[in-house]
């Protein structure tokens, strides 16, 4: 017998077990409802569409790593199973024990072992690895005229933030102050400085596919862009007190031409409420590219 | 193909992708994004160690006569009317013998007190240590952070927040819809909690009855010496009565006429107008000032942050979120009682309640007409501003 046709000699066997009718029936039962449910599920729990431009990267992603990890939950399974029921005790035949340790045995495993990685962890690597660089590490470039600037400022619990407003340039009185709720253009690449006030805190956008923590006392970054005009939901995905499962606001994201009103607008308003005597309400940073 | 080749092909092949996986792009490495700070003030309230337990039971003010009243009423076995309530005493702790009448409480949990320094009688509500330790976790829990640890409302998480958190050692209020420059009952400040104030970080708190009992009652004792719950001359105020809507069976009636009141009653001196400036000047006699269409801020504030009086925009009905207008009847309230220290004045009393309800239909109809869509609230204030 050769290696390979050793290697898949179960499954024939675990086929020829599902001839007998009393295993068939109830197994096609199971994959039927679990298939019929995994769709209920996703759609009543699972993930909405994704809405930013690097949105579906994470989707096939994350729909290859469960495909495999299904896959072979289900070899395992048959692995697991055909011997336990084609080798269990009959009349006039006992079970044995069988420890494995034959060569044949080890390099059976090793071989295995190294298909596992190859086919899961390093495929899964590769693509996240190029994912990344093509998405989320793939910033808009420091002076692109487009690019909407947001400066978030965490705290327990809620999330600050900051637009620039019509001049441009943070920490002047136009700047557009909101509390759990940012207001965005659609087709244009938001870039984000992230910090806290107090304590570790994760921003958290499930509809763009992206989430970052924002730590006190450094700046990080992300940036999406949204090709959707509507409102999303925006979490807290860091344990950050006891309050933490209320720290939730909306993003809404505007076509171009409202944006700009709104902008104009809430600008306007901004340096209407501005007291220039009021420090402790300054809060900007020197943006971080 | 051999066993031997296929092993090496795999091994190379995993090699291989984890070189390419592991290449990391330059910025990752640049140690300026890692460690660039942002510059935040010192912070006054660091907490430091935290100690919850109270160990004393301690006193607040208690609400007057009319509270002891329909107390009274549910409990007839524990609430009396005595004609020797209280007793004066003199400076030697004396007794005078002479008596003013009052509630007593069977379980010696309210008593009628005389104050020999300020010359005044009051009643004062005892809390159990036991109460307070609880209400004081609660409140590190879930308050602290903005709050302060010791209620002066300046917690890690308050720094430049605006609007501030309230300092409980203020015992201003503005929300409670208690008539302003007085302190909120227990079920008031229990409402307000319970309610959260929309578009701050004040949230509806969910937590239980007994949890939201405790906090209030130690929210009190918050109050420094001889302010707020501790100010024997203090007067604690149920939420405003402005009797039943009228408008009830037909808001846009109400709001059809609230559109006359707020206008008449100069709402859009500090808030918005809504109305053409003809129509303004009908109603008002003259015309709104120019940029009627904008609010305009109020800088006498009571409210302070670390000494400085803020301002706060009065908010434009249209655009902002209001922080309890979630219905007509919470916007009437909060109109009637005013909004002590920020500037917006009493209403109950120097207009019916009628109009006080009729402008809480309009600003609630305002708020979903026109409140979070940016596009039609547009084309409506372009209406006025031209
Ligand atoms: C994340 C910050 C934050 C937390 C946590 C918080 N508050 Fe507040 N609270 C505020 C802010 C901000 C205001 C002022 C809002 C305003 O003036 O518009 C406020 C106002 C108040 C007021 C005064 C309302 C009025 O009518 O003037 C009370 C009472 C209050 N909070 C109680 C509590 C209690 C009790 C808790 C804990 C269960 C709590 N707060 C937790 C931020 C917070
Ligand atoms: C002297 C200026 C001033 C006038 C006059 C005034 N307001 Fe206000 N009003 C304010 C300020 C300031 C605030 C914001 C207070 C805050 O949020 O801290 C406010 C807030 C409000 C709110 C929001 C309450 C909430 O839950 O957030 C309502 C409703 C309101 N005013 C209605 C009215 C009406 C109706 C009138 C006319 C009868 C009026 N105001 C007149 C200054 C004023």
């Amino acid at each position: 017998m050769s290696p390979l046709s050793r290697l898949f000699s179960p499954f024939v066997s675990a086929v020829a077990a599902c001839r007998a009718r009393w295993l068939a029936t109830p197994a096609a039962l199971l994959l039927f409802s679990a298939a019929v449910s995994a769709q209920e599920v996703t759609k009543r729990w699972g993930p909405t569409e994704p809405v930013s431009t690097y949105g579906h990267r994470f989707d096939s992603l994350f729909n290859l790593i469960t495909l495999l990890i299904s896959v072979s939950f289900f070899i395992v399974l048959i692995l697991l199973l055909v011997p336990v029921i084609r080798d269990r005790a009959k009349p006039g035949k006992r079970a044995s024990f069988d420890h494995g340790n034959s060569l044949h045995d080890k390099r059976f495993t090793a071989i295995v072992s190294v298909i596992v990685f190859i086919v899961l962890d390093a495929l899964v690597l590769v693509i996240a690895m190029r994912d990344l660089r093509e998405g989320f590490w793939n910033d808009p470039l420091p002076n692109d005229p487009e690019v909407v600037r947001v400066e978030v400022l965490g705290q327990q619990w809620s999330w600050n933030f900051r637009l620039a407003g019509t001049d441009g340039e943070f920490g002047t009185p136009d700047d557009i102050i909101t509390i759990n709720e940012l207001t965005i253009p659609v087709d244009r690449p938001i870039d984000m400085n992230l910090t806290s006030k107090d304590v570790i805190h994760s921003f958290f956008l499930p509809d763009m596919r992206v989430k970052r923590d924002a730590n006190p006392g450094a700046v990080n970054e992300m940036w999406f862009e949204s090709m959707a005009t509507g409102s999303f939901a925006i979490l807290c995905a860091e344990l950050c007190g006891f309050a933490h499962y209320q720290m939730h606001g909306e993003v809404h994201v505007l076509s171009e031409a409202d944006y700009d009103a709104w902008e104009a607008e809430a600008s306007r308003l901004a340096l209407l409420g501005y007291d220039e005597n009021d420090a402790e309400a300054q809060w900007a940073w020197a943006w971080q590219e | 193909m051999t066993r031997q080749t296929l092993l090496s092909t795999c091994l190379l092949l995993s090699l291989a992708g984890l070189t390419q996986a592991t290449a990391w792009p330059a910025y990752q490495d640049d140690d300026e994004h890692a460690t660039a700070a942002v510059e935040h003030p010192p912070h006054t309230r660091a907490p430091g160690e935290i100690d919850v337990s109270i160990t004393a039971d301690d006193w607040v003010r208690a609400p007057g006569e009319d509270w002891f009243e329909t107390m009274a009423e549910q409990f007839p076995d524990r609430f009396s009317y005595s004609e020797e309530a209280a007793e004066y005493t003199d400076e030697d702790g004396v007794g005078e013998g002479d008596f003013e009448g009052g509630w007593i409480d069977a379980k010696g949990e309210y008593v009628f007190r005389y104050d020999i320094e300020e010359d005044e009688f009051a009643y004062w509500q005892k809390i159990s240590a036991k109460r307070l330790t609880s209400g004081r976790t609660l409140f590190v829990q879930y308050c602290a952070s903005c709050h302060g640890f010791t209620g002066d409302g300046y917690g890690r998480s308050a720094q430049h927040l605006r609007p501030p958190p309230r300092s409980f050692h203020q015992s201003n209020f503005k929300f409670t819809h208690v008539i302003a420059g007085n302190l909120p009952s227990d079920d008031a400040l229990t409402e307000l909690i319970l309610n959260g104030l929309d578009g701050t970080p004040m949230y509806p708190w969910a937590l239980q009855d007994n949890q939201v009992r405790d906090i209030v009652q130690y929210i009190k004792t918050l109050s420094p010496p001889e302010r707020g719950w501790r100010d024997v001359y203090a007067e604690i105020a149920d939420v405003v009565d402005i009797g039943e809507d009228p408008f009830a069976n037909d808001p846009a009636a109400g709001a059809e006429r609230g559109a006359e009141v707020y206008h008449l009653r100069g709402c859009y001196n500090c808030h918005p107008g809504y109305l053409s400036p003809d129509e303004i000047a009908g109603i008002a006699g003259n015309p709104p000032r120019d940029d009627f269409t904008y609010p305009k801020i109020v800088p006498d504030s009571g409210y302070e942050v670390l000494g400085y009086a803020v301002s706060i925009l009065p908010p434009d009905f249209t655009w902002h979120t209001i922080r309890r207008g979630k219905t007509a009847s919470d916007i009437a309230h909060t109109v009637a009682a005013g909004i002590g220290g920020a500037g917006m004045p009493q209403w109950k009393g120097s207009i019916s309640d009628e109009e006080i309800w009729a402008m809480g239909h309009y600003v609630r109809s305002l708020i979903d007409d026109y409140h979070g869509q940016p596009a039609k609230r547009a084309a409506f204030m372009a209406t006025l501003r031209n």
